[in-house]
């Protein structure tokens, strides 16, 4: 699905990512741990198309496509899917709005007709549900003056509406409380499939005993230094980074 | 250096020649002239109108419009889709009775000609007409004075409460040649009485017209107005409206001002509070493209204690048009417990696109609350992106943004149908169609 090669990027000239490699197949979910500084959503930003960074060498190859090529909209209606770390506020435009235009061009982007207004509002009440959305926010500008978790679970709404096939989860877990988090999590398992496959990208280990990953990445200086099985981000949680930091500086 | 053209007031001067008075009585038609004698047109040097250029109308010359076609029913096509108001229209600075439909309930109910008014009920129209002295603001408002021929006058008496909204719509016709074009207007809303104005400017053709209007409104105690002003002459048309209001004790006055069309449009809002408790609030909203020029003046008069005020203006600005506010609240010494607030925000579409804004406090009372804000950049790049990222298109993100942003403005309207007319041609604009100040357009949105 997703097929990154030797890829590079910088922002205002300074190198960010130093040659990422990474393969991501449907059904899979991949997560991408590393400490501060590490390139973790420079990464994530590069792949939803954010046109402050600069690629400058790689390629990213997404269902046939070369990603490099597509602006962001285009991504989006490929099926690429941004949770962002700090959602925007977007005053005075309405989340109903704002999912109904996002909808419309992806289904005209398929072929599709637009959905009539009573057939958006069932589709969008059940995709609320799914994430537990307060109903009370759909009447809002999107996250104006929603608390860190009504952000973060509008983010697992938004994906629920347009059904990604490449979910990148951009520390989805700061400023989250337990319960937030077991709430977005679980929306996350809910639309899991064996077509779909999500990128998360984490500190903590906390978030992966809720969206258990089946590959982690560690990610270090610009490059993926350590791959492993789910045990990896347990030794990491008990170990830190101390350690894998020192191998790949001597190398 | 660069020899400035300045407005020539002989050449306006000399239309008039061997005119009299229509509607000003003797007197205040000679305070006028006296204003005209000892003052020029503002020029750049002049403080309230050094952002708005006035040299483009030495361009033209200016004739007085014909009016030919006096009698002409217009087509009518600018009906506010599902309004059904009591209708007033003024051609080319004439009450014309043909486009007007005025079946009022109430004998004692006035909406009509001014001139007509002048006549008919010379008690109310001694009693107000010219008693803000606006002539004393620019020489504009003093030929005005001088020399507008009618314009309109809607009286209402005390303990009345309008059901219906009024319409009133100017027409300018330029057709054959370059108008100069002068409406007069007085309203009187009496103690306890409640009225909806829309008052709307149309062209009937695209040659350059000047518009010169003035207004004055009394709000008497505890009356209620919802005055909307709705901008719609065509490309070639100078805009230059003066608009005083008089508020007297507990009463409430509502503006919204739309401007989308004209090439320079200059807007004069003066407010003295006179009396206490009274509550205004001003807002409006203005669209710019091309090189078109827009300018809203204000000054609130807090000249009694225990008022609110609230501005609130929008601007979006395209291509290499211009805008400008100034806005004045001014706090009289004994006029405690104000509370006043301003606030001017706009977006710029290009680089060239430019913005005056000076929101300004003078206060001279010690227990007020007053605030003001000003805001010009452009739409968050940051915000673009989150839009985006989710499949819509860079155009329709930022028409989102750009529609939500002037939302605010639009959203203060209670005159319902007029609100979605105000949003139909808000998404027609920021999409690209055109709108212009042409009859040949239905503005109605189920068309």
């Amino acid at each position: 699905m997703l097929k990154i090669t030797n890829l590079r990027a910088e922002i205002d000239g300074k190198e960010i990512l130093k040659g990422i490699n990474l393969e991501v197949k449907p059904g899979e979910v991949h997560a991408i741990m590393g400490p501060n500084g590490s390139g973790k959503s420079t990464l994530a930003s590069v792949l939803a198309g954010r046109e402050i960074y600069k690629v400058t060498g790689g390629k990213i190859e997404f269902n046939g496509k070369n990603l490099l090529d597509l602006s962001p909209e285009e991504r989006s209606r490929e099926g690429i899917f941004l949770a962002f770390q700090y959602p925007i506020e977007i005053p005075g435009v309405s989340i109903t709005n704002f999912m109904r235009a996002a909808l419309d061009e992806h289904r005209k982007h398929k072929g599709l007709k637009p959905l009539s207004a009573s057939e958006f509002l069932k589709f969008m009440k059940e995709k609320k549900a799914l994430v537990e959305l307060d109903a009370k926010l759909e009447g809002r500008a999107v996250n104006e003056g929603f608390s860190g978790g009504e952000k973060k679970k509008n983010e697992v709404f938004q994906m629920a509406m347009l059904e990604p096939l490449l979910s990148i989860l951009d520390e989805t877990d700061s400023g989250l409380d337990i319960d937030a988090l077991k709430i977005v999590a679980n929306g996350v398992n809910k639309l899991k499939t064996q077509q779909n496959a999500s990128i998360v990208i984490t500190h903590y280990q906390r978030l992966l005993d809720y969206i258990v990953p089946d590959i982690v990445h560690v990610l270090y200086n610009g490059k993926i230094v350590k791959t492993g099985g789910k045990e990896l981000a347990l030794q990491l949680e008990e170990q830190g980074y101390e350690d894998i930091k020192f191998k790949a500086d001597k190398k | 250096m660069t020899q400035h053209k300045v407005l020539s007031k002989q050449d306006l001067l000399s239309l008039f020649e061997g005119k009299k008075s229509f509607i000003s009585d003797i007197d205040s038609h000679k305070k006028a002239l006296d204003y005209i004698n000892a003052n020029e047109f503002p020029t750049n040097k002049t403080e309230a109108w050094k952002n708005s250029n006035l040299n483009q109308l030495t361009k033209h010359k200016f004739c007085l419009p014909e009016n030919k076609n006096e009698n002409e029913v217009l087509e009518d096509t600018f009906a506010v889709f599902n309004m059904q108001p009591y209708k007033i229209s003024i051609i080319n600075g004439k009450y014309s009775p043909e486009n007007s439909d005025l079946k009022l309930e109430n004998s004692k109910i006035f909406i009509g000609s001014l001139k007509e008014a002048k006549e008919k009920h010379s008690d109310l129209f001694n009693k107000y007409y010219n008693k803000t002295e606006s002539y004393k603001d620019n020489v504009f408002a003093s030929l005005n004075t001088a020399f507008a021929e009618d314009g309109v006058f809607i009286y209402l008496p005390d303990n009345i409460v309008l059901e219906k909204p009024i319409h009133v719509l100017f027409f300018s016709n330029g057709r054959e040649q370059k108008a100069f074009i002068q409406n007069r207007n007085l309203v009187v809303i009496g103690n306890n009485s409640f009225a909806d104005i829309l008052i709307s400017y149309h062209s009937v053709s695209f040659d350059s017209v000047l518009t010169n209007v003035v207004s004055e409104v009394f709000l008497e105690e505890n009356s209620n107005l919802n005055l909307n002003v709705f901008q719609g002459e065509g490309e070639g048309t100078f805009h230059i409206n003066n608009t005083h209001f008089i508020q007297q004790k507990g009463s409430n006055l509502t503006t919204n001002s739309a401007i989308m069309c004209g090439e320079f449009v200059r807007n004069d809002l003066i407010v003295d509070l006179l009396g206490e408790y009274c509550n205004t609030s001003l807002n409006g909203f203005y669209l710019s493209e091309k090189e078109q020029h827009f300018d809203n003046y204000i000054k609130v008069n807090h000249l009694s204690a225990n008022c609110n005020s609230n501005q609130l203006y929008k601007g979006i600005l395209d291509n290499k048009s211009s805008a400008s506010f100034f806005g004045k609240v001014f706090v009289a010494r004994d006029s405690q417990k104000t509370d006043a607030n301003q606030s001017n925000k706009n977006i710029l579409l290009t680089d060239n696109a430019k913005v005056f804004s000076k929101p300004q406090l003078e206060i001279y009372a010690d227990d007020v609350s007053c605030s003001h804000g000003s805001t010009t950049g452009q739409l968050d790049k940051e915000a673009l992106f989150y839009l985006r990222s989710r499949g819509i298109s860079e155009r329709n993100a930022k028409t989102l943004m750009l529609y939500a942003f002037i939302s605010d403005v639009i959203n203060q309207i209670n005159l319902t149908p007029y609100k979605e007319l105000l949003y139909f041609l808000l998404n027609k604009r920021l999409k690209g169609d055109k709108i212009e100040g042409l009859c040949s357009i239905k503005i109605c949105p189920s068309c």
